[in-house]
Parts: C-alpha cells; structure tokens; sequence
C-alpha cells in the first residue's frame, strides 16, 4: 500500500471527524470545520509528499485505481476547491451544521475520479460526487435553493442512469473493466460505439457542455453561495479528469469515434456559452454559464487529444478555479444576508471598497484572459494544444467565445467602478476566511500569469500520456 | 539596463500613485515619468544593451527585449510624450487616473522593446486595459460606451493575432525547428501556402484596428472625443504607433511574400483611408475631431510608406511615426488647453481668440503647422520620404498622396482661421500660464530638433531594417 491513498483516507477521517464534533456538542459548530479544514490541509501534505514518490505510477484493487501524478494533481486541485468552498462558508449560520462533512464527502469523489482505472471506480466516484451535492444545493433552506437540489437530483440521476448503461454497455462490449485494458481488447463494435456515446454523454453531463448544460444556471443560482464555489471548481476539475482518463486510457485507439464529436461539442460550448452569459443580470448566473464555456476550453484540451492538450487542461483547471473563487468569495462578501448579487449590486463598489474590487477585476480579467493574469496563460496553452493538434477551428472557436466573453465580464467591472447611486456608501465588511480565500486567489492568479513557469512544469510531469503526440 | 529602467519606473510609480495622498498622486506620478525620461537619456546615450532572460522555458518564451533603432525613438516618444500627458492632466483626477496613466506607460514601454512574440502579445493587450478604465471614469458622456467600443475592437483584432502568433510558432516546430517565438529565429520561414495568407490576414486584421486604419477605424471617433486631452494625445501620439510598429515589426519579417502578393490591395485600402480621413476631417465641425480624422489620414500615410515596400518608403514611415506622435500628441494638448478654456469645441463658437491669447494661439499654429506638413518640421520630412517611396514604387498613390497633402493644409488651417483669427467673439480667455510654457517649449523644441535632423533618427533606423529592405532589393536575404 505504502500510503498512496493516503489522502483519501486522511478526508475520509475528517468527514467522521467533523460529523463527530457536530454530535459531541448536538448543534452546528466551528469544530466541524476547523476538523475539516485540518483534513485537507493534511490531504494536502500527504500529496505533496507521494509527489516525488519513486513508485508511482502504483495499481491498486486488481487496477481498480491508478495513482499517478495526474491523479496527484487532481487530489491537489480538488482540495484547493473544498478549503476555498470550506473558508467561503466559514462557520455561516444559514448552512446545515453537516456542511463541512458534506463538502469533505464530494471531494472524496472528486479524489476518486482522479484514480479510476475501472467503471465501477468511475461510477462510485460520480454518485460519492454528486450524493453529498444535491444535499448541499438544497441546504439553503429557502425556496430557491430546494428547487435547486431537487433539479440537480432529478438530472443528476437521470445522467447517472445514461452513464451507467453506458457503461453497461461497454463493459458487454469489451469484456473488461479496466480502463487500461480496454485499448487492447477486442470490442464488438456497435455495442461499443452505443456504450462510448452514452458514457461520454453521461460524463459530459456532469461537465456541463452544452447541449447537457440545462441544471448548470438554475442549480448554481438557487444554491448557497460557498455551495456554488465549490460546484464550479471542485466539479468541474472531477468530470473534467474522469473524461480525460476515460478517453486517453480507454479510447486512444479509437479516436475516430470521440475526437471530432467531442470538438464539435466545445466550440458550441465555448460560443454559446459566452452568448448566453452575456445575457446575465445575476452573477451567479454569469458565472453559472462563465462555467459553462470554461467547461469548453476544458474539452478543447480533451479533444485536441495529444499531451499538450492534457496539459493545458490541468494548467486551465487551476487557473479556472482560482478565478473563480476569488469572484466569488468577492460576491459572497458584497452580498452578506443575501444569496445573490446583482449587476445593480455592484453599482459604485470601487468608491466602497477599492480594494474589493481590484480583486474582482483581476478575477474577471482573468477569466476574459487578459495578459499577466492566469486566464490568458492558461488559454494561451489550449491555444498551443490545438494547433499542435492541426485542429485551426479549435483554435477559432476558443478565440471567438472569449471574445464574446470579454464583454460579459468587463459589464460587471464597468458597473463597478461606475459612480454609485448613494444607497449603501458603507465599505464592504470582510470576513477573515473569505479575506484569506480572495488574496490568495488573486497572488495566485496574477502569480500565474507573471511567472508560469513552475507550473507549467508541474502539469507537464503529471500529464505524461507519452503514447501520445 | 536602462531598458529594464524604462519599464520597472513607471511600474514602481504606479504602486507609489495609490499610496501617494489624493493631490500628491500628480506629483508623484510627474517625478516617476521624469526618472523614466531620464532612463531614456541613459539608453540613448549610455548603454543600449537588452535583456534577455528566461520565462517559461518549457515553451521557449523569453523575456526578450531590445532596443533597436526601430523602437528606439519610439521609447524615447513613449517617455516624452509621457512626461507632458501627466504635467497636462488636473490635478483633481485623483490618483487612480495616475495610476493607469503609468501602468499605461509601462506596458506600451514593454511593447515598444519586445523581440519576442509572447512578450510582444502581453504588452499589446494588456496595455488596452489602462485605457479601457481611462475610457471609463474620467471621459464624457458617451465614455462608458466609448470604452466598450475601444476594448471590444481591439481584442477581437488581438485574439485573432493570438491565434496566428501561436499557429507561427506551432508550424515552426512542427517544420523541425525549435519551439520558440523569437521573432528573429521565425523570421523567412516557409508558411504553408494554405496558412499563409489566413495568418497574413489575422496579424494584419489586429495591428490595423489599432492604428486605426480606415475600414476598421470604428472605436476613433468616439474614444478620441469622449477621453480627456492627455489621454487623446496618448492614444493618438502613441498607442497608434503600436499598429504600425506592430506592422514594421512583426509583419514585415514574417510575411515578406504574402506583402508582395498583396501590394496592391493593400495600397488601395490605405489609399481610400487617407482620402477619407482628410475629407471627413474636413467636414467636422468640433475641432477636437478635426485633428482625430486628420490623424487617421496620416496613419493611412504611414501605412502607404510601408506598403510601398521600398527601403526609403519605410524609413519614412519609421521617421513619420515619432515626428507624428510628438506633433498630434502636442496638438491634442493644446486643444485641450483651448477646450479648459472656453468650454466648447465647437469652430463656430469661437473666434479671434488670439488677442486675447496670443501665446496659445502661437502654439497652436505651430503644431497645425508641423501636422500639415510644413518644410522644415518633421511631418515634411516623413511625408517627403514616404512619397518618394511611392513615385518608386507605384506613382498613383504617390500622387493621392500629393494631393491630401494639399487637403490637410485646408482643414488644419480651417480651424485655425476659425478659431484664432478674425474678429474676436465671446469674451476673452486666459492666455497659457508659465508652468505650461514650461512643457510645451521643450516639446516644441523637440519637434523642431527631428525635423532639422531627420538623419539623427533615420540613420538608426536603417540598419535595423537591413534585412527587410535587402531583401526588398532582392539581394537576396530571406532564407
């Protein structure tokens, strides 16, 4: 074993930990999340340290789970998601006491779908995923937010029930449950194909491309605002891993079947995507579908389908979820009692809080991929991967949806530094865990996009698909 | 070093602006782009070595920057220019205004000393982002849409120049060569000739919106007229050179063939934009957008000196692009001193205003002078060149050339007829005060320096154009 599920097992301790500490004192307490803070900062330890392990890449239950670097990244990635969700949400009265251990239960399925090597694998993290985010999407308590759990519940099961008979189906098809060992075997080819087409529609899903993209902007707008965080990070990076094993193990062979479906999908999603959150009122919904078309960029890099692109994907992710976690601890802390902010909202923030919103602007210019913040690094790499790829119209697609979304993000920093209509002078109060979350997500942020550098070197060890180009 | 100096100045002052007291942000901001003039003396006449340091090696970017005698007056007219913006601007702007003004500074320093492409694409987008804020907050009325306008053009221009500098790079290596974006080590390459004229088009399509160039010259109007005068005389006296630097830098080692190719049509498109510019400059009425519509005439000059594909041609454009940004960044000023004044830009509303300010109306006349093209300023000097770079390579354009030439006299001095001279209407204004004199008379002196000496520029210029022009020749060169 030498503990290379180690942290998996170190969250699976603070999900009792912090469940443990809620019934000790029978109401909701800051134990709970300080034992679940504690979890993913050791979680995180734990994966630095097998980082430079010499063993890996390590088989574990008959191939059940792979650890890797690329997985070794998405534990890292994940766990980011879950302390800036945790810090967002610190300790807030409206959220049921069990929010911490809910949100430690999803990213053990997040964790998982970094390692799956087999089905069942791939299926048990999806549902460990999604279980613990319907009950949290529906922890609001108010109306919205029920709708919103039940929504996500009601598609997310119905996705479920096309993955797993994809799975099914693929599983007939091939004989075997490996995702390693599925290159080799001999597939019976209609079962497959139908098998493929289902998995990657149900994978997809759960991604939030578009045309699967219609729970994305209801269900992240009726949730709690640290819920939403941690759903457009956290899940993202999840599917987003899980697809990319899927494919670059399972399906390298057939490439015909995947590639060009799959990048037809991302220039709709990229376009559309951006159209749609141009529309926006609510930022939430802004970056509901803001996360809609960064869920394209993502599978630019999937369908590019050569090491640069499962690069870039990684690179992406990270500076992704930075950006939008500064946004949003920045919204939750402009919003306060609320659960949603408004462009109006927003309308004269720069003379209440300057600083406030400087952060947003970097998140914001971040995400329209402007120079010397991480966006634009990070599109600038998934430029690289499709062109390597001989794939122009990737490339266009990718240039013309952030073109488009340019003008989404710039509105809310025009409202922002636009005079105010004298309402509510007062500057914006900041909480210190949200503090911490935000600075850290703009040093990062405008980190990466100064010196990339050393984590462009990370990703290129983790993601070494060295079958491919 | 002094490179480096250019660029960590303005940044270091721009932080220094936001801790600076709201009035003392002006001051602090005047002293940061002096420093800055002064790291100029020091690269022009001390050391002009480079910097090249690595950045993210795993893609063969470096942190490339030279100063060679294409951006080398360019800098130096980033700084100038600079310097007489921020001593222009009110003091009661506030210290964000000098805020972005330096970061302004900085990344067009940056974009002016890049060699290499990935350098050369950050500095060139993120320098429409000051801007864009400028745009926002301190402009008129229709500023907040002018700004969108500005923001939306320009990068829908930059993500195609995205792409195409990537796709450069990309067959570069896919070719057997390195993975880099050295502009030095990419140029003569073989494009194949599917790519070639597509990646032409998507260089050209971003370094034309912001030059801007007639057709794509949509975000002018409103930007030049909405934005305060220091900002017009940034954006016309300098971020406009971007466009044309952009052509003479990038373009030009890289697409050599497809330039040939397209001579012609390229021609007839700057051609109509001079045309155009001078007529419509001529129909204005707010003498603000006069000199707006007369700059994107001369940029179309500029960029007919280039298309000439001669060597003199393009040295002209080269000398054109400094003498112009001092002159048009001098003018926009003055205007705006007049504009403070009376408080309309209307022609019509004003009259004879040179009794009661003689000495703005003497500055005045002498940027309207320099801007026409009088003999012995430098506008002559570049438009001279430029049009000899035409006779040599297709008169006709040469004579349109010619005769806006004659059209530009008419409406710069249209305006100042109109406003300075006949008999005097509305009360009187204040003449320029002596700290104003202060600035405007090294300005003058700097424009009256190049165009005695063009040489001082153009001698610098011309060895950094060997290789383009020597392959113009055809010497060979190329591969």
């Amino acid at each position: 074993m030498n503990g290379a599920l180690g942290p998996e097992y170190m969250v699976v301790l603070g999900v009792f930990a912090s469940m443990i500490a809620v019934m000790v004192s029978r109401q909701r307490t800051i134990a709970a999340y300080w034992a679940a803070l504690a979890a993913v900062v050791a979680a995180g330890i734990w994966t630095a340290a097998l980082w430079s392990s010499p063993a890996l890449p390590i088989s574990l239950y008959a191939q059940g789970v792979r650890v890797d670097l690329f997985s070794l990244a998405i534990d890292g990635l994940v766990l980011l998601a879950s302390a800036g969700a945790l810090l967002v949400g610190w300790n807030d009265a409206r959220y049921g006491a069990d929010f911490p251990a809910l949100v430690l239960l999803a990213l053990l399925g997040m964790m998982v779908l970094g390692l799956a090597n087999n089905f069942l694998v791939l299926f048990l993290g999806i549902e460990l995923l999604s279980l613990p985010l319907y009950v949290l999407a529906a922890s609001g308590g108010y109306a919205e937010s029920r709708e919103a759990g039940l929504k996500y519940l009601l598609l997310g099961a119905f996705s479920s029930g096309i993955l797993l008979f994809g799975l099914a189906l693929l599983y007939g098809a091939s004989g075997t449950m490996v995702l390693t060992q599925l290159a080799n075997s001999s597939l019976i080819l209609p079962l497959a194909g139908a098998g493929l087409a289902l998995t990657v529609v149900g994978l997809v899903f759960k991604l939030g491309i578009i045309p699967f993209h219609m729970w994305v902007p209801d269900v992240y707008e009726g949730s709690p605002l640290p819920v939403t965080t941690f759903m457009a990070f956290g899940t993202k990076v999840g599917a987003a891993a899980i697809l990319l094993r899927f494919l670059f193990y399972g399906f390298s062979v057939a490439v015909g079947w995947w590639e060009p479906a799959l990048g037809y999908l991302a220039v709709l999603t990229m376009v559309a995507g951006n159209l749609l959150a141009l529309a926006q009122k609510d930022m939430k919904r802004l970056l509901a579908y803001s996360g809609i078309a960064n869920a394209g960029y993502l599978l630019v890099g999937i369908s590019a389908h050569n090491q640069a692109g499962a690069r870039a994907m990684l690179f992406y992710l990270l500076v992704y979820g930075l950006a939008v976690l500064a946004a949003f601890s920045v919204f939750t802390m402009v919003a306060r009692e609320r659960n949603s902010v408004s462009l109006n909202d927003l309308t004269g923030l720069a003379r209440r809080s300057p600083w406030l919103t400087a952060f947003l602007a970097v998140a914001m210019l971040s995400l329209a991929g402007i120079p010397l913040t991480g966006g634009f690094v990070g599109k600038f790499y998934l430029l690289q991967a499709a062109l390597d790829a001989n794939e122009p119209g990737l490339a266009i697609g990718l240039v013309v949806g952030a073109m488009i979304g340019l003008a989404a993000y710039v509105r809310p920093l025009q409202r922002a530094f636009q005079g105010g209509d004298g309402t509510s002078e007062a500057p914006v109060r900041w909480p210190v865990a949200g503090a911490v979350v935000v600075v850290i997500a703009v040093l990062g942020t405008i980190g990466l996009g100064v010196y990339p550098a050393p984590i462009v070197h990370i990703v290129n060890h983790s993601a070494a698909f060295d079958w491919l180009r | 070093m002094f490179l480096v100096w250019l660029l960590a100045v303005p940044l270091a002052g721009a932080i220094a602006t936001l801790l600076a007291s709201a009035k003392g942000a002006k001051v602090v901001a005047a002293i940061t782009s002096f420093v800055a003039l002064v790291g100029y003396a020091g690269l022009l006449f001390v050391n002009r070595a480079g910097v090249n340091w690595p950045w993210i090696s795993a893609w063969g970017v470096r942190f490339h920057l030279e100063a060679d005698g294409l951006g080398l007056f360019l800098l130096g007219l980033n700084a100038v220019l600079f310097v007489v913006a921020i001593l222009a601007s009110s003091e009661e702007m506030g210290r964000v205004y000098y805020f972005w003004l330096l970061l302004l500074e900085f990344s067009v320093a940056g974009l002016f000393a890049a060699v290499d492409l990935f350098v050369f694409y950050v500095f060139w987008e993120v320098l429409l982002i000051p801007v864009f804020f400028l745009l926002t907050q301190w402009s008129g009325a229709r500023g907040k849409a002018a700004a969108l306008k500005w923001l939306i053009m320009n990068l829908v221009g930059s993500f195609f120049l995205l792409v195409g500098i990537v796709a450069v790079a990309v067959i570069h290596h896919q070719n057997g060569g390195a993975f880099t974006f050295e502009i030095s080590a990419l140029s003569g390459m073989t494009l194949p000739a599917g790519a070639a004229t597509w990646l032409f088009v998507a260089f050209l399509v971003a370094f034309w919106i912001k030059a801007p160039l007639w057709p794509l010259h949509g975000w002018m109007p409103d930007a030049y007229g909405e934005s305060p005068a220091p900002v017009t005389a940034l954006i016309s006296g300098v971020l406009s050179k971007a466009g044309i630097y952009g052509i003479l830098r990038v373009m030009m080692p890289l697409f050599l063939p497809q330039f040939r190719q397209f001579q012609l049509v390229l021609l007839i498109l700057a051609a109509i934009g001079l045309l155009y510019g001078a007529l419509a400059a001529l129909r204005q009425n707010d003498m603000k957008m006069v000199t707006a519509y007369g700059s994107l005439s001369h940029m179309a000059m500029m960029a007919l000196g280039i298309f000439s594909l001669t060597e003199v041609g393009i040295l002209g454009t080269t000398y054109y692009m400094v003498a112009h940004g001092l002159m048009v960044g001098g003018l926009f000023i003055v205007l705006g001193l007049l504009e403070s004044r009376t408080g309309t830009r209307t022609i019509q509303d004003m009259a004879g205003l040179n009794k009661s300010a003689p000495r703005l109306a003497a500055y005045f006349l002498f940027f309207v002078l320099g801007a026409l093209g009088l003999p012995g300023l430098p506008g002559f000097v570049g438009e001279y060149m430029i049009i000899q770079g035409l006779i040599q390579s297709q008169v006709v354009f040469a004579v349109v050339a010619g005769f806006v030439l004659v059209v530009a006299a008419w409406y710069m001095l249209r305006v100042f007829q109109a406003v300075m001279q006949g008999p005097a209407k509305g009360s009187a204004i204040r003449d320029l005060l002596a700290r104003q004199v202060a600035w405007l008379v090294p300005l003058a002196g700097l424009v009256v320096f190049i165009g005695l000496w063009p040489a001082g520029i153009t001698s610098h210029a011309a060895p950094s154009l060997y290789h383009v022009t020597h392959f113009l020749a055809g010497k060979g060169g190329g591969q």
